[in-house]
This record gives structure tokens, C-alpha cells and sequence, in this order.
């Protein structure tokens, strides 16, 4: 109950922050964003042909009543239909975020299990080889851009320069043998890229954790230090790890992974998103913006309430 | 207060990795623990204590800290070469500890009664159950009230005097023959550690535990040790029986100690004798007796020779080239 109401309260508060997000973005989208009339009108326009294209286009009302017919289609996610294919917002969404979130969320998982994983071993061995090396290793892994790291997997993974095992480009979600064979290349990249960050962070927390009182009191009551870094310590560490968690997520289902899509040619969000920008597909961008301001929202609440799970001392007051 | 050394420390030798290089917190100490007997550890902030205290189990963090040499003999067994596993199966059950700051000496994101329990379940091999009834007991049995509610309560929800009664309920929690109390009380109020060191006194009767007591606190030391070990930068400069101590001091550092200590009917608190000086730098302590340069009593044989402990008349021990009669 308590919880509930403190989930209703936190919605509530993120109302002003979706509303200053969605002002703030619809504005500069209207003042500086693209404007279709003479994109539709061709050459030589007469003036009343332009009055007559920007009544049609809805240009010519007030700002605030259009500001309130984008929150409305924010309300009921109907956005209308793509400047550029006619295709509506609503499904041309529908259909590519779920191939983001297959694309990404793999690794995503994977990054960041594997990130406390190491972390944890790097910590418990702190200052001694196994954390030089996972440390240095790190490093490594962040010092490599992206699109080198993307390439050099498709060299190594879907040529026949390398294993020649996967498809180089794109994608498939028929079935479960048909879904690994184009997320397995993609994953290990993001794997890779993310585990370097990944862990110097949760190292990071981790080790600040260890030097508090209460793990020496562990220790000297006996605690094995599996259990030790597992559960004394990582609970400590769970607010810095939900924060950097439920955070990334709304951008990876809006955003996607732009250069993942575009390197595998996968149809994802992360293209749609860019292929509007590219060619100011408004209704496209204003979906994207809103949606991506109201999953900030959600995360917040999800966040909030995880603290509140793995600390005590959180109130929900 | 006779009886047989349960625990013997051996020259026991801590060094911590400085900016400046090694230094040594603790250097060559050896003293004994008797069956039942309260051992003070006194000093100041600094002196070695604190790093003495935790040596024994082994909770030095290593690094900075390296044991380098010694032995701390618990009926026989040298602690300080037991294999990990073994030295764990021991924290808590024979040798148990008690922390300063009962604010962040436990873990905040478990419940009391889970902390408890785990100890419990571990040295005891009590089931899920059976930790928590005894649990319960043990929260009574230090006097936190209402034990039934406080036991599903966080350490927050607690104030200072009872998070210390929890750490003390946990350490006596699996009966341990010395319980280690690295001042348990400075971090509290006036009255409470007054309940608290109580608390602990009728404990350790109850149980039949020896402790040691770390502290910088001489009235403590005055009303519940049976011995003292005066420690000054990482040497035990003295230590006798705790009215010898007071009574007849042999070391011009204790005698320094004792003096200090400000005294209601004194008229003019202005006049309150201070050791002169101060404590050397870790990294840069003197040849000879580390208390020479602050010493009325040092001569050139005090800044050349290391003092050996010699047994005294009551048999105690003083390290002092010219130790008061």
C-alpha cells in the first residue's frame, strides 16, 4: 500500500518533468525544426498557396493549441503518419523498437552481469594480479572505438577471413536458431565495448564499499568471502548499479544502437530515429522525444522503488 | 587472579606501507591473557592499540598493513600461521570483537536479526529457526527492549547505545573465551557507556570470557580491568596490575598519563600538567626509547638503547632505563 502510494506520487511529480521536456523540445522543434512547405510546394509558390499548404499543415495555429494536440497524441500514441513513407508512427515504432530491444538488451544483460562479475573478482583480489590484469584489460577494451570494434568482429566472425560463421548484415527473429545467428556478433561487440566501462565502475563502488566498518565486522565474525562480497557488500553497492541500470534503458529503447543497426543493417529504432532526423520527419521525432522523456519518468519510479527494495534506509516518505 | 595465559602474544610486529615507506604501528609486544582476567590496552590515539586489537584476528587490511613478525598463541595455536578457513571458523566463536562506531560497524541493508542470525547459523549450526529464537534471547539478554520488535529492525532504526548492544549481543552470541572491545564506548553518550561497559562487565562474569579492552580511557581502565598495558608509540612502556598502575606508576609516560587526568576539587584547571611535547612521527621515531625527547627523566642511555621490559617487584613489567621506584 505504502508502496503503491509512493508510486503514485512519484508519477505525479514526473508530470511537470515531462511536461517541461515535451515544451522545451516541441518549442525548438517548431522555431528551428523543418518546415515542409516548400519542400511540398515546389518552385515559385504564390503567397496564398503558402497560406492555404500552412493552414492545411496546421502551421498557421497558436502555438499552445498545437503544443496541446502533441500532448494529446503523446496521450493516446497516435503521432499520425511519417512525413517521409506515409507509414504510421504508431506501428513504424511498434515494429522497430521490439528489434532494438532484441538487438541490445543480449548485451546489455550480458555487459553488465559479467561487469559485476569481474568487478567483484577484481575487488577481492585488490592490488594483486587479477585486478591489475582486469583493470588494464578494461582499459584496453574502452580505448577501442565502436565502429573499430563492430569491423573487426564481422572480419573475424562473418568472413571468411575469420570463422565465417554469421551473417555480416541483417536480421532475423523468425525463429530461436534464426535470432542467434544475427544477435550473437553484435552482442560480443557490445560486450565488449560496455564490460571495459562496466567494471571500472562497479569496481569502483565496489571497493569503496569494502573499506567500511561493517565488512571488517564481517570479517571478524567469520564471513568466507564469497558470501562477503556477494551479499554484504553487493547489497551495499545495489543503489549506484539500479541508478546506472534503469538509466541506460531509455536509451536503448528509443535510441537503439545506431551504429550497431546501421553496421549490420538491422531495421531498428536507432535508424528510424536517425533517418528522421536526416530527413526531418516530424511526426517521427516528436514520438521519439515524448517517449523517450516518459520512459526517463518510468525509470525514475522503477529506480526509486528498487532503492527502496535493496536499502532500508530509504524511506518512502 | 591467577590462572593460565589463554591467549599470549609473542612479538607481535605490524608495519603499514606509508608515503614515507614502512612504518611500525606495533613493535615487538608481547603480553598474556588470563582465563577471565580484563586486560587494558591504553594509550594514546595512535599508539598501536587499535592495530594490536585487530592483529590478533588477523584484520589488519593487507595491504597496507603487514604483520611482519610474532605469534598471538591461543591455547597453544599460533593464529598468525592459521590457514585462512581455519582462522575463520575462529572470528567470532573463540575470539569475538567489538568495534567503536556502533554506527557503521554494522551492515546497514540487513536487519538485526538476519545479522545475528548469520552469525548463528555459521558457528552454531543452528537452523533458520533456532537463529532466531536465540537471537531473541541474546537482544534480551543485553537489554534492548522490546527484543520481539527491534530484532525485524535495521541498524538506523536503532540508537547508538543499543546498535553497541547488538554488536555486543553478537559478539557474545556464540560464546567466545576472549572478547576483544576496541573501545566500545567512546562513540556514545556519557550515561550510556556508562550502561554499556555495565553490560559488558556482568557479561563477561556471566560467560567466564577474558577481555581485552582498548581504550584511551582512564577511568575506564580505573574501574573495570583487572590489568593494564600502557602502550606508547607501538611499545608497551608498562604494564602491571591496574592498582599498581595507579598507585606506584613506574613509567615516566604513565606517570605523565595519570597526572593528566583533571581532577574535580583541583582549583586551577589551568594548572593541569600536560606531557610536554608531542608524539613522534611514525616515520621518523627516535633511536632508544621512543619516549626519551619528552621524558624529565632521559638520559643519553635512553636515546641510544631500546629499554627491555624488566619484571617489577609486583610482578608487572615497566621498559624504562630510570623508572620512578
Amino acid at each position: 500500500m505504502d508502496v503503491l502510494r509512493f508510486a503514485l506520487r512519484k508519477l505525479l511529480a514526473g508530470v511537470p518533468l515531462i511536461l517541461g521536456v515535451t515544451l522545451l523540445s516541441f518549442t525548438l522543434m517548431v522555431h528551428f525544426g523543418p518546415d515542409r512547405t516548400f519542400e511540398l510546394l515546389g518552385k515559385n509558390p504564390t503567397t496564398e498557396q503558402i497560406a492555404e499548404l500552412r493552414h492545411q499543415l496546421g502551421y498557421d495555429q497558436p502555438f499552445l493549441l498545437r503544443y496541446g494536440q502533441y500532448l494529446r497524441e503523446l496521450l493516446t500514441l497516435d503521432f499520425g503518419h511519417s512525413d517521409a513513407t506515409g507509414e504510421k508512427v504508431a506501428s513504424l515504432l511498434a515494429r522497430s523498437i521490439p528489434v532494438s530491444l532484441a538487438l541490445v538488451l543480449p548485451g546489455f544483460v550480458l555487459g553488465n552481469l559479467l561487469g559485476v562479475a569481474l568487478a567483484l573478482l577484481a575487488a577481492s583480489c585488490r592490488g594483486r594480479w587479477p585486478d591489475r590484469l582486469i583493470m588494464a584489460a578494461a582499459v584496453f577494451g574502452m580505448s577501442i572505438s565502436f565502429l573499430v570494434v563492430i569491423f573487426v568482429f564481422q572480419i573475424w566472425f562473418c568472413t571468411s577471413h575469420g570463422l565465417d560463421l554469421f551473417p555480416v548484415r541483417g536480421w532475423g527473429m523468425a525463429d530461436v536458431p534464426d535470432y542467434l545467428r544475427h544477435v550473437t556478433v553484435p552482442t560480443l561487440a557490445v560486450v565488449f565495448v560496455a564490460l571495459g566501462y562496466n567494471t571500472r565502475f562497479y569496481r569502483a563502488v565496489i571497493v569503496e564499499e569494502m573499506e567500511r566498518d561493517h565488512v571488517r565486522t564481517a570479517r571478524a565474525f567469520g564471513s568466507p568471502p564469497l558470501r562477503l562480497f556477494c551479499r554484504d557488500i553487493l547489497k551495499n553497492c545495489a543503489i549506484p548499479i539500479i541508478t546506472r541500470i534503469t538509466f541506460t534503458i531509455p536509451a536503448i529503447v528509443i535510441g537503439g544502437a545506431l551504429l550497431l543497426e546501421t553496421s549490420f543493417g538491422i531495421p531498428g529504432a536507432g535508424k528510424v530515429t536517425y533517418e528522421a532526423i536526416i530527413s526531418g520527419d516530424q511526426p517521427v521525432l516528436k514520438a521519439v522525444v515524448g517517449l523517450t522523456a516518459m520512459l526517463f519518468v518510468a525509470a525514475l519510479l522503477v529506480a526509486d522503488i528498487l532503492y527502496r527494495v535493496v536499502d532500508p534506509r530509504v524511506s518512502l516518505e | 587472579m591467577a590462572g593460565t595465559a589463554l591467549l599470549s602474544v609473542r612479538n607481535l610486529t605490524v608495519e603499514f606501507d606509508g608515503r614515507a615507506g614502512r612504518l611500525r604501528a606495533v613493535d615487538a609486544i608481547s603480553f598474556d591473557v588470563l582465563a577471565e582476567e580484563t586486560l587494558a590496552l591504553v594509550g594514546e590515539s595512535g599508539c598501536g592499540k587499535t592495530v594490536t586489537g585487530l592483529s590478533l584476528l588477523r584484520l589488519v587490511p593487507q595491504p597496507p598493513g603487514h604483520i611482519v613478525a610474532g605469534e598471538v598463541l591461543l591455547d597453544g595455536e599460533d593464529l598468525l600461521a592459521l590457514p585462512e578457513r581455519a582462522l575463520r571458523r575462529l572470528r567470532g566463536r573463540d575470539i569475538a570483537m567489538i568495534f567503536q562506531e556502533p554506527m557503521t560497524a554494522l551492515n546497514p541493508v540487513f536487519s538485526i536479526g538476519a545479522q545475528l542470525g548469520t552469525v548463528l547459523r555459521r558457528h552454531q549450526g543452528l537452523s533458520r529457526r533456532a537463529a532466531r529464537a536465540r537471537a531473541l534471547e541474546l537482544l534480551e539478554q543485553v537489554g534492548i527492549p522490546e527484543p520481539a520488535r527491534r530484532i525485524d529492525e535495521y541498524p538506523h532504526q536503532l540508537s547508538g547505545g543499543q546498535r553497541q548492544r547488538v554488536m555486543i549481543a553478537m559478539a557474545l552470541s556464540c560464546g567466545p573465551r576472549l572478547l576483544v572491545a576496541d573501545e566500545p564506548t567512546t562513540a556514545l553518550d556519557v550515561t550510556t557507556q556508562a550502561q554499556v561497559l555495565a553490560e559488558i562487565g556482568r557479561l563477561q562474569r556471566e560467560l567466564r570470557m577474558a577481555m581485552i579492552l582498548v581504550t584511551h580511557d582512564l577511568g575506564i581502565v580505573a574501574e573495570s580491568c583487572d590489568r593494564a598495558a600502557v602502550m606508547y608509540c607501538g611499545r608497551i612502556v608498562e604494564m602491571r596490575t591496574t592498582a599498581a598502575l595507579f598507585s606506584t606508576p613506574h613509567h615516566p609516560y604513565t606517570v605523565g598519563l595519570l597526572e593528566a587526568i583533571p581532577r574535580i576539587r583541583e582549583e586551577r584547571l589551568a594548572d593541569l600538567p600536560v606531557i610536554p611535547g608531542r608524539v613522534p612521527d611514525l616515520a621518523q621515531l627516535p633511536a632508544g626509547c621512543h619516549f626519551a625527547a619528552r621524558c624529565p627523566r632521559a638520559t643519553d642511555l635512553c636515546r641510544e638503547v631500546v629499554p627491555a621490559p624488566l619484571p617489577t617487584a609486583d610482578g608487572g613489567l615497566v621498559a624504562c632505563h630510570h623508572p620512578y621506584p
